[in-house]
């Protein structure tokens, strides 16, 4: 994993929570810990995906990460700055250092403003002639051409919209760049278009990444590091190749195994590690390791003690009693 | 061909009356289905996969669709030519649909169990306790733990998986002779997707119910299908064996929407090159129906001739058919 100096992004222990409807006026106040202490570093020009899925917490972490909802433990600092710790008009000023890319196109523009204003509207207060200036080139990066910055948010496809909302992200220059299902809501082939330029503006502009995505294909394309998250904790974190040559936690192997492949001849069943059922209710999670009620190998003391995040030798994290320290799965 | 066509679809023309005229949405399309297969309906979004659904099961957008020409075959039957009631009697027994979004396909009001009972005893004549228990029978055959509880359940107390599982069980309810499966696991998480490719193979197997799949995903025409049929701008532009039209696509929209895709591998390399992109999007409406190949202003292969006909449907071999002015060429 990246050491400490070089991080750009370091998350310490996150956690967050919501509450319940109480049953009476009276009863103890309950929460859902959708966030479960959280923990991860991005170096600068890197790609982390957090992989999970719905009620995993992975949107949340995000959110929580750019300070779009509150974190009640744990601390967020981008290079030198506590994120968690700024007071509004600080958390104002330093918004720019972070931008969201959100999933939905077609809601997270205003659709009253022209492309060119809402791609500007991040952007400190400057000379009218040097904000044209980034904007033709913030256009011209996206691939959208100099014409087309007058126009409204519904006279563009959803391809052209997201790339406005890439265009409005990159715009004061941010340290950190949240993609949420950047391309979940496009057509396959409108996807790969997204992809590919978010891959170039990266290379080109040394862009970094917090990428959070359901689709393993595309993580598997994008990140260079991958953290998977199960029910508001990270089960696995390693670089990419070893995470996808060698997945260590029996949750990693089965999401793994699900994953349909484009290959008639390996199609379906004895690859599978079928998981039954569904995950349990966040708002009760079970004692021990969170996973062990699917688990195919879950043994008492899984039941019973939740596992701890642990580093291996080979530097993968993994947390489940049951890999070893040289890295071999239960699961072989 | 081997074995016999439930479904005969031949030169379909659907078309939808819009502000900018009327236009082709189904362009004289013409597939089959057969009795115990699996084919999947690709294309991207707006390229008719769905509008080919809701024509064979009579259920076009009124009065905006209409079928203009051509037949649909279903065990000999012209589908275009029968009534309204006919149609109603044949969705639901012999012909059945499950949808993308099984939350908003399910009644919010009535429990999972009246609304199965409700098609068992409506197309199956069942009393009301016969159609309860067979109800709970099929919660248990479409793998709902604890089924003689849960047929108490309202949609929102259940999961996703299992809410298709549901409509799956309510699509099966009347044993089809077809099932459409419009994006059947679409909304669904990869695990749990996982679980409803295993059990509509399962039921096709001790069923033998023939399935149209329709779907964005190659691989879940991977897991499920036999056969593929892949559309563009409302015009079929390849058909043949999943194995054969993955190994070798002969149409560049074909090879475009397998390449474009990061497909997820199990022995990745450092290497990671850009993705094929397919430019641009699909054509708009009014465009559909011209005479020419509506995919060549996307394409890299084109030449003066996409401009200027329509390319012809041609067999090469086994069944593999391509709709390409260049597909001769390779």
């Amino acid at each position: 994993m990246t050491s400490r100096e070089e991080a750009l992004l370091t998350v310490r222990d996150l956690r967050v929570r919501f509450p319940l409807k109480a049953a009476s006026l009276f009863a103890p106040k309950r929460y859902l810990y959708a966030v479960d202490g959280v923990s991860f570093s991005i170096a600068r020009g890197q790609t982390l995906a957090i992989v999970g899925e719905s009620g995993s917490g992975k949107t949340t972490t995000a959110l929580a990460v750019a300070r779009l909802i509150d974190a009640y433990a744990g601390s967020v600092n981008l290079q030198e700055l506590d994120v968690l710790g700024l007071d509004r008009e600080a958390l104002r000023a330093a918004r720019r250092r972070f931008q969201f890319i959100f999933q939905d196109p077609y809601s997270s523009l205003n659709p009253r403003l022209r492309a060119a204003d809402i791609v500007a509207e991040p952007l400190p207060p400057m000379a009218a002639d040097a904000r044209q200036r980034i904007v033709d080139d913030l256009f011209e990066a996206v691939g959208l051409r100099p014409e087309q910055q007058r126009l409204f948010p519904h006279q563009f496809s959803g391809g052209q919209r997201q790339r406005i909302g890439i265009a409005r992200a990159m715009a004061p220059q941010p340290d950190l760049i949240i993609c949420d299902e950047p391309v979940s809501a496009l057509d396959v082939a409108v996807q790969a278009q997204v992809l590919n330029l978010l891959r170039d503006l990266q290379s080109g502009r040394g862009l970094t990444y917090l990428f959070i995505s359901h689709d393993l294909g595309v993580v598997q394309h994008m990140c260079d590091q991958i953290a998977v998250m199960y029910l508001g904790k990270i089960v696995e974190y390693a670089d990419r190749l070893s995470l996808f040559q060698n997945p260590l936690h029996p949750y990693t192997r089965a999401l793994l195994s699900a994953v349909p492949r484009v290959d008639p001849t390996v199609r379906g069943g004895d690859r599978r590690l079928l998981l039954q059922g569904d995950p349990p209710d966040p708002a009760n999670p079970p004692r021990g390791c969170r996973f062990a009620a699917r688990c195919p190998v879950a043994e008492t003391r899984c039941h019973q003690e939740p596992p701890a995040l642990r580093t291996l030798r080979n530097k993968q994290q993994v947390a489940c009693h049951l890999v070893t320290e040289d890295a071999v799965s239960p699961l072989g | 061909m081997g074995a016999a066509a439930t479904l005969e679809v031949r030169n379909l023309r659907v078309e939808l009356t819009t502000r900018d005229g009327i236009s082709p949405v189904i362009d004289d399309l013409s597939f089959s289905l057969r009795a115990g297969e699996t084919l999947a309906l690709v294309g991207e979004s707006g390229c008719g996969k769905s509008m080919t659904a809701l024509a064979v099961m009579g259920l076009l957008p009124h009065p905006v669709g209409r079928i203009a020409g051509g037949s649909i075959f279903f065990d000999g039957e012209d589908l275009v030519a029968a009534s309204d009631r006919r149609l109603r009697d044949i969705r639901g027994n012999d012909i059945s649909m499950i949808f993308q979004e099984p939350m908003t396909s399910l009644n919010p009001v009535y429990t999972v169990g009246e609304q199965i009972a409700e098609v068992l005893r409506r197309h199956q004549g069942l009393g009301r306790r016969a159609a309860w228990e067979h109800a709970i029978e099929l919660l248990n055959a479409v793998g709902i733990p604890d089924p003689a509880a849960r047929v108490d359940s309202y949609p929102h107390q259940m999961s996703g998986g299992q809410r298709q599982r549901v409509m799956i069980a309510i699509a099966l309810a009347c044993k089809p002779k077809i099932l459409i499966a419009d994006e059947p696991t679409t909304a669904l998480d990869v695990t749990v997707q996982a679980q409803i490719f295993d059990l509509l193979r399962n039921l096709q197997r001790e069923t033998g119910t023939t399935i149209l799949l329709i779907t964005h995903d190659m691989g879940a025409v991977c897991e499920l299908a036999e056969r593929m049929m892949v559309m563009y701008a409302g015009r079929k532009v390849e058909e043949g064996g999943v194995d054969a039209v993955i190994a070798a696509p002969r149409h560049p929209y074909t090879k475009g929407l397998i390449d474009c895709v990061p497909h997820m591998i199990d022995n990745p390399t450092a290497a990671r090159p850009p993705l094929v992109e397919i430019p641009g999007i699909v054509p708009p409406l009014r465009d559909f129906g011209a005479g020419r190949c509506l995919f060549a202003a996307r394409c890299a292969e084109r030449v003066a001739r996409c401009a200027e006909a329509r390319p012809e449907d041609v067999d090469f071999g086994a069944g593999h058919r391509a709709a390409c002015w260049q597909a001769g060429a390779a």
